[in-house]
């Protein structure tokens, strides 16, 4: 520091830094933000400014009081950074219990790695996060960060509650924008918490949010992004890695797609076009010429996750997937639609949220959102949907990984947001058909038939490629009911056109029946028992749902030992309710047989919380009832 | 346990026998390999590695010295699309100021059989990613292009490292493997220990061939052997032996994990090589590791380890005051055992030696495994106590079986008495002496004196740690249950059910009771001696619950042990590959009273029943009495072993079964 206006600026700078550093005690923390509390957030700033359509820098500060391990798992003390995002600053200080200072990480004591796991092969995008070993809790961190982004496509939501078991003593979000820009904002879920907005203008917006409760995290609840207070953000006019764009609907968001980011990455060399015209051959028919596409592409390529510079939003080019024969659901996706295009088909890129939970893409806000990408193919009056990332998916087929939920469609004249396939809960099947013996000493052998079909189809078809000792594995949980099971004979059928797969199963095992007294007891369902698995909840708070419905029907012939006669016989029964509806039967028959009848409809829904306990008790008598006994008395 | 002897340490003509197997090359990949549609001695194999070759040379580079030139080539089929992550590789390097590796990838090509012919896809620089992993390490990854069922691919990678190393060699996977061949090339001036472990047993040829080396001016420097350092110009020549190790093994069947094993990587066969003395000419011998006494010499002089153990000004004023009036021996381990678990937090690091060094981790209240026993070492030391550090191999770190410097990752302490070794770990708030956490169970540690003589110390449980219950239940007339119970655990029980409550809010806690006993309802709810961690914990609760009896045909079926009985046996597989691991010994007792509804009689009662296993390896006890309108009921199940052998997995299955058999028995009672 030679120049002495540099030492005048230096020490005005450390002075006005000091000031502004404060103490946070436990002490002053009220007993209501400390119930259920992982953490309290003693202070959570948000400031955003938009200096232009390339121009986002987000500055994050944020004091929270951390009790104990997993407040502190909770915490997000990282930033996310890449080609066109720098982080300018990031730095913590931790307090102790009494808000006195005992240490501060800075820049470089952060540790720095790639966001690349498991799933990615490789990725640009980096982050730098906090590695800190609390020596006693509870104690105090702030932290600080500053971000600056190109890339105004994606302006952070703010969630003044991020996750269960936090509450808020204050928190604040303020957004400075040009007012020519086209900035909007959609508020979510503000109902029954204390969300104040203070600025809404055309240059500026700005809310604060005080004394919230710890959130518990209870069972079938909707996920905290369905509960939660937040704010989407987004600009009409934005930039995405080195391109501009402008929607004010989703008609001209999709043209922007189509023409910025899609153009151009459906070319394909000629000997490949030529190939897959050959491969379709005479087929007229759209449908039938994509099938056969999809089964080329699905023999033909895997899925590989590289995300780099704008490949994260950008498909990498049809002509590279056709030689390397990998790629991630963008480049997949497009690789089909291009081989559809070589063969007269017409078909679109698709964005959405990939999740088994049901996630859709908000319709009233357009913006850039969603994390995968599907093709779509008109087909008569409603769309086919295709799954490019599977080797194994049926044609048209989409499980419970994007189905029925809101999607964006980008079709060259224009985005669409359409509804993906709902799986009826009666379409959802599971059928059992097959028979047990049971011997004199309680031993237990049969086979068994199932059948599952719709949303059932996708956690049944995966069985298909378990090693043998996962399969063993699976068995053995899935019958958990009956101990000492040995499997004898498995074969599948997986029938791809019909969407149905056949599991042919022979087991057997030693001891099912129990013997007391020369008695031998043993339930009657042993195939298809539902286990008891929905928790108590003392004073439930949320609402619950049911995602998916099924319906399963069971038809078992039970061969009863010899030397035995029937000293109880469950009596039939039968439940209805809203929840769905279960019935069983056990009829007589001749040479010591039984005929044991269930069926079980589950209906998919939305329901309160003070709904919860019904819902436990009919599940509870469903499983109390599928483990009904018999009782053999020896003659 | 078969693995657990040491294998010997001469590393010298074990084998010889000439391997007449096929040549492997790249490029010669042959139509019936690439038309092969499934493993022919595994059908289920999603791929196999038809071959892998890899060698380690210490060779003699004008720049940096001796140098470890590593090329490995394989060749992979994949039958199935499960087997598709075969086709990305990916090799880590170190670099950094101290050392940087470097990894190239050559020769890699995807084959398929396209209408009879052999079609050739070449990785390119596209499918080749360099990544940096952390501040010391970077990683290269290649995925292969075109790769489709059936298709096979091929790739060479090289690392080049200044250092003398070489790396883990595995034979085997999680899929099998034809035919792996690994060779070494070591310069007489270096030492190398060997060791080899997993269920087969690759071959092993050794052979001598002269060599030499021309280095052009220069002069020797102590440690690495001939590195530049002068520019004086002159020409030497040295001729040297260099020993050729070759290991070859074929057919290794893939690896699969199974329940109850402590880490899959124990049965792994696989060979590691450890420097273990460098004698150029006309130099000292500097030895690394030859055996224990030598391994132990050159962890004890690592700066980060004796040195760090020997020093004590930091804490000297807080021991002073704290240990004030304790006298016993007992009081002092306790009291510094505690002042080190308060004072400084484990950071999750692990490590025999010190991070942060001792001084700076205790001034910042956090450190690594190393920083914090150490610690507790010196500090127990300055109390008078014949106090040594214990150098561990934790679970998931695998068995040390030869002595080298790398088979350790942790350390403890263990305090000398007359009546044995008392061991601590004060980087887990629940452990106390003797019983440690479970990661640092795993067989032998090694205890290093002050003197530099070091001996193995059991790190085995051989005490069984209890979990005696007591329960008082009644049963009305509709089969409604209400009882109290209560429940103490001791030692390794007790420092589990301590970590299991300590995370949990009280009602968090209790509603996992709840949804894990059968639904019941808990209220009384206390516990004892929780923070009194010397003791067992106990927890009392009274408690009611709907679904732990069935009426069936007007009468009452009850399992007497509600919701402890054991109702699955953990042994489902026909067949075990792997020794079955407990972690300690148990004896698990169970006391219950009964009172049956008034209007019901006993129609039929369990008998009573005694199990035992051979070689004393357990008992099960099940003994039930009537009197008047109570039933009485006691059971016990012990077992006296951490590990079983495959050889007993039958006998401990069928006593598992019978054990279930016996505790889902249940009593029926009839109206009178």
């Amino acid at each position: 520091m030679k120049s002495p206006v540099f030492a005048l600026f230096f020490l005005l700078f450390t002075l006005i830094s000091s000031a502004q550093k404060s103490e946070y005690p436990i002490t002053t923390i009220s007993d209501s933000l400390k119930e259920n509390a992982d953490a309290v957030v003693r202070l959570d700033q948000t400031d955003i400014i938009i200096l232009s359509q390339r121009s986002l820098n987000t500055k994050n500060h944020w004091v929270v009081t951390v009790f104990n391990k997993k407040g502190f798992d909770g915490l997000s003390a990282y930033e996310f950074y890449d080609k066109s995002t720098s982080i300018k600053n990031i730095e913590a200080i931790i307090y102790d219990a009494s808000g006195k200072e005992i240490k501060k990480i800075r820049r470089k004591d952060f540790k720095d790695q790639s966001v690349a796991d498991g799933g990615t092969l490789f990725s640009d995008n980096r982050y730098l996060f906090l590695d800190y070993t609390p020596i006693s809790y509870p104690f105090t961190i702030e932290f600080n960060s500053e971000v600056q982004t190109s890339s105004t496509a994606f302006i952070p939501k703010w969630m003044p509650l991020r996750s269960y078991g936090v509450s808020i003593e204050k928190s604040f979000l303020n957004v400075i924008y040009p007012a020519d820009l086209g900035f909007k904002k959609k508020e979510i879920q503000f109902l029954g918490f204390n969300i104040k907005k203070i600025t809404d203008t055309n240059t500026q917006l700005s809310y604060n949010a005080s004394n919230i409760l710890a959130q518990k995290k209870e069972d079938y609840s909707p996920s905290y992004r369905d509960l939660f207070p937040k704010v989407m953000m987004g600009l009409e006019h934005f930039h995405l890695e080195g391109v501009d764009g402008t929607a004010t609907n989703w008609v001209d968001f999709g043209k922007w797609y189509s023409e910025k980011i899609l153009s151009g990455t459906t070319d394909l060399p000629e000997e490949t076009k030529s190939k897959i015209k050959a491969f379709v051959g005479d087929e007229k028919d759209p449908i039938k010429k994509a099938k056969l596409v999809y089964d080329f592409v699905q023999k033909k390529s895997r899925y590989v996750s590289i995300q780099v510079g704008i490949g994260g939003w950008k498909p990498m080019l049809a002509t590279d997937v056709d030689r390397l024969g990998y790629g991630d659901c963008k480049a997949l996706t497009n690789y089909t639609k291009a081989l559809l295009q070589a063969v007269d088909v017409p078909s679109y890129n698709t964005v959405l949220y990939g999740d088994s939970y049901k996630t859709n893409i908000e319709a009233d806000f357009v913006a850039m959102q969603g994390n995968h990408m599907i093709l779509c193919i008109p087909n008569g009056n409603h769309y086919t949907w295709l799954e490019c990332t599977s080797q194994d998916d049926p044609f048209g087929y989409q499980g419970t990984f994007t189905d029925d939920r809101d999607v964006l469609v980008i079709k060259p004249e224009g985005g669409e947001i359409v509804r993906t396939t709902i799986y009826d809960d009666k379409g959802n099947t599971q059928t059992d058909k097959g028979n047990y013996t049971i011997d004199e000493n309680g031993n237990f052998s049969g086979s068994l038939l199932i059948v599952s079909e719709g949303s059932q189809y996708s956690s049944k078809s995966r069985i298909e490629h378990l090693q043998p000792t996962e399969k063993e594995k699976y068995y053995k949980e899935y019958w958990d009911n009956i101990n000492n099971l040995k499997l004898d004979k498995i074969v599948f059928t997986n029938d791809k056109e019909n969407i149905r797969f056949t599991e042919n199963i022979q087991v057997s095992a030693i001891n099912y029946g129990v013997i007391a007294a020369n008695k031998l007891i043993f339930p009657v369902d042993a195939f298809n028992q539902n286990a008891n698995t929905i928790k108590r909840i003392r004073n439930r708070k949320n609402p619950f749902q049911i995602q998916r419905g099924y319906l399963d029907s069971d038809e078992i012939e039970i061969n009863l030992p010899n030397g035995f006669t029937i000293e109880f016989l469950p009596a039939n029964y039968e439940l209805k309710g809203k929840f769905g509806e279960y019935k069983t039967e056990i009829i007589k028959k001749e040479n010591n047989k039984l005929v044991y009848k269930r069926s079980m409809f589950l209906n998919k829904g939305k329901y309160s919380n003070k709904e919860y306990d019904e819902y436990r008790l009919f599940m509870e008598q469903v499983s109390k009832n599928d483990n009904a006994k018999i009782i053999l008395a020896k003659n | 346990m078969k693995l657990i002897k040491p294998f010997c340490i001469s590393i010298l003509l074990l084998l010889i026998s000439n391997v007449n197997a096929q040549e492997f090359k790249l490029g010669k990949v042959s139509i019936a390999e690439l038309q092969e549609k499934a493993h022919p001695k595994d059908t289920a194999a999603a791929a196999a590695i038809l071959y892998k070759k890899g060698s380690s040379r210490i060779e003699y580079n004008q720049n940096d010295g001796f140098v470890t030139v590593t090329d490995v080539e394989t060749r992979i089929k994949i039958y199935k699309k499960e087997g598709y992550s075969w086709v990305t590789h990916k090799v880590w390097y170190y670099n950094n100021s101290n050392i940087s590796e470097k990894v190239s990838f050559s020769d890699a090509i995807t084959y398929n059989l396209v209408d009879g012919k052999i079609e050739k896809t070449k990785l390119k620089s596209e499918g080749i990613f360099d990544e940096v992993r952390n501040k010391f390490s970077g990683q290269k990854k290649i995925t292969m292009p075109n790769v489709k069922e059936g298709s096979i691919v091929e790739f060479k990678y090289t690392i080049r490292s200044p250092a003398r190393m070489i790396r883990e060699w595995d034979f085997q996977t999680s899929i099998p493997v034809n035919y792996s061949e690994f060779v070494t090339f070591v310069p007489e001036y270096y030492t190398f220990n060997s060791r080899q472990k997993g269920y087969v047993f690759p071959k092993m040829t050794v052979e001598k061939n002269n060599k030499s080396i021309i280095i052009s001016s220069k002069e020797r420097v102590n440690s690495g052997g001939f590195t530049a350092t002068r520019t004086e110009f002159s020409q030497d020549k040295f001729d040297y032996i260099e020993t050729k190790t070759t290991y070859v093994g074929e057919n290794f069947p893939a690896m699969k994990d199974e329940a109850f094993v402590n880490n899959i990587d124990n049965y792994t066969s696989s060979i590691q090589h450890e420097l273990s003395m460098v004698k150029f000419p006309n130099e000292p011998l500097k030895p690394f590791s030859t055996d224990w006494n030598s391994v132990v010499k050159t962890i004890y002089d690592y700066e980060t380890f004796g040195p760090e153990l020997n020093r004590t000004g930091y804490f000297e004023d807080d021991l002073k005051v704290i240990l004030a009036n304790k006298n016993s021996d007992e009081e002092k381990i306790m009291t510094i055992l505690n002042h080190v678990k308060s004072s400084v937090k484990w950071n999750g690091y692990y490590g025999y030696d010190c991070d942060n060094g001792v001084r700076k981790s205790y001034k910042e209240k956090s450190g690594n495994i190393g920083d914090i026993n150490l610690m507790l070492t010196a500090m127990l030391r300055y109390a008078g106590l014949t106090a040594n550090p214990v150098l561990v191999s934790t679970r998931s770190n695998g068995i040390p079986l030869f002595p080298n410097r790398t088979a350790f990752n942790y350390v403890i302490a263990a305090v000398e008495t007359p009546n044995g070794n008392i061991l601590l770990d004060a980087t887990d708030k629940f452990s106390t002496p003797n019983i440690l956490p479970l990661r640092t169970l795993n067989w032998q540690g090694r205890l290093i004196r002050k003197d530099g003589t070091s001996e193995d110390v059991d790190l085995m449980p051989r005490k069984p740690s209890g979990d005696n219950v007591f329960i008082n239940y009644t049963i009305d007339n509709e089969g409604k249950v209400t009882g109290k119970t209560r429940r103490q655990c001791t030692d390794y029980n007790a420092m589990i059910t301590r970590d299991n409550i300590s995370g949990l809010k009280e009602e968090e806690y209790l509603e996992k009771l709840e949804n894990e006993n059968n639904k019941i309802e808990i209220s009384e709810y206390s516990r004892t001696n929780e923070k009194e961690i010397l003791l067992p914990i106990v927890e009392t609760y009274s408690f009611t619950g709907n679904n732990l009896c069935e009426q069936i045909g007007g009468k009452i079926y009850i399992n007497p042990m509600l919701f402890f009985t054991n109702e699955k046996n953990p042994f489902k597989q026909e067949v075990r590959e792997y020794p079955v691991d407990f972690g300690f010994p148990f004896a698990d007792k169970y006391n219950i009273t009964i009172q049956i509804p008034e209007g019901f009689s006993v129609e039929s009662l369990p008998a009573p029943a005694v199990m035992t296993m051979e070689d004393n390896l357990g008992t099960f006890k099940y003994n039930i009495a009537v009197s008047g309108n109570s039933l009485q009921l006691v059971v016990a199940h012990q077992i006296n072993e951490a590990i079983v052998g495959t050889d007993k997995y039958e006998m401990l299955k069928e006593y598992y079964k019978a054990m279930i058999a016996k505790e889902t028995e249940k009593i029926v009672l009839k109206r009178i």
